[in-house]
């Protein structure tokens, strides 16, 4: 592995480690979103 | 409130992409490593905000303990979980930056093993915290997360401790240490974004811990209501 192509790759893992970490925060804020409407209903 | 973070994941948006200009095209190349030098203006700070979510986990674990407060806890485990996001960064740069430096991924010295122990213990923590059975889960949580920050101090004195493959501490090393002025003016942008990017994850990830609490807490409360009619 080359330099720039060393630097391209650790710079791209970051950001996709961190918008991976930022989608999986949405998916539970959605799921805990949902699950609050439906005790509301249920209550 | 909801204005005022927007404002603020705004800033950090435009502070990232100003810092991510200066590591790349303001900060001068660095003389014998070349271009993948400019790693270390993404891992450094990845690392400093692994340990200071770290800190935020110890400190937040001892005031679950004393005060048994739900809100304690809830901090504990949001800067658990963004620490590892972190540390994980750190442990895939790090290796990215010493195949062409170093010309192998890996070696098993002082900082690098430290910090895979480190990586491990806070991944455990998170697993105990997501599997656990019993009332105790966040009593035992909170006794692990203090006992594996102890870790962290080791990971950052090893390479003065210890002969290690992993550069010595480039600021606050002795004579020999220090930045190019351009270098470590980079590195701050870099330092201060990052830690913005922390703080909003911490902060969403524990309004997130605190939804789930009241969800859980009305789950108990429907079961009882059931059970006594």
């Amino acid at each position: 592995m080359t330099g720039p192509t060393a630097l391209k790759a650790a710079y791209a893992v970051t950001w996709i480690v961190e918008l991976m970490y930022i989608r999986y925060l949405f998916g539970r804020f959605r799921r805990v979103r949902s699950e609050m409407k439906g005790l509301k209903r249920s209550s | 409130m909801k204005s005022l973070s927007i404002t603020f994941i705004i800033f950090t948006l435009a502070l990232l992409g100003f810092s991510t200009y200066q590591a790349l095209f303001v900060a001068p190349t660095e003389q014998t490593m070349g271009e993948v030098q400019r790693i270390f203006y993404y891992h450094v700070p990845s690392a400093w905000v692994a340990g200071v979510c770290f800190f935020v986990n110890f400190l937040a674990s001892i005031a679950y303990l004393w005060k048994k407060s739900l809100d304690a806890d809830a901090l504990a485990a949001a800067s658990a979980e963004v620490g590892v996001v972190f540390c994980t960064i750190v442990l895939i740069t790090g290796p990215i930056w010493a195949r062409p430096v170093w010309g192998i991924w890996w070696t098993w010295d002082a900082r690098l093993t430290t910090t895979l122990v480190l990586w491990l213990i806070y991944v455990s923590y998170l697993v105990l915290r997501r599997f656990a059975a019993g009332g105790q889960t966040q009593t035992l949580a909170a006794a692990l997360a203090i006992f594996g920050f102890v870790d962290v101090p080791i990971v950052y004195m090893s390479i003065r401790w210890f002969r290690t493959q992993h550069p010595s501490p480039v600021m606050g090393g002795g004579e020999n240490s220090g930045l190019d002025p351009t270098m470590l003016q980079a590195f701050l942008w870099n330092l201060l974004a990052f830690t913005c990017v922390g703080i909003i994850l911490v902060a969403a990830r524990y309004r997130l811990q605190r939804l789930e609490n009241e969800v859980e807490a009305a789950h108990a409360q429907l079961a009882l209501e059931g059970g006594a009619q």
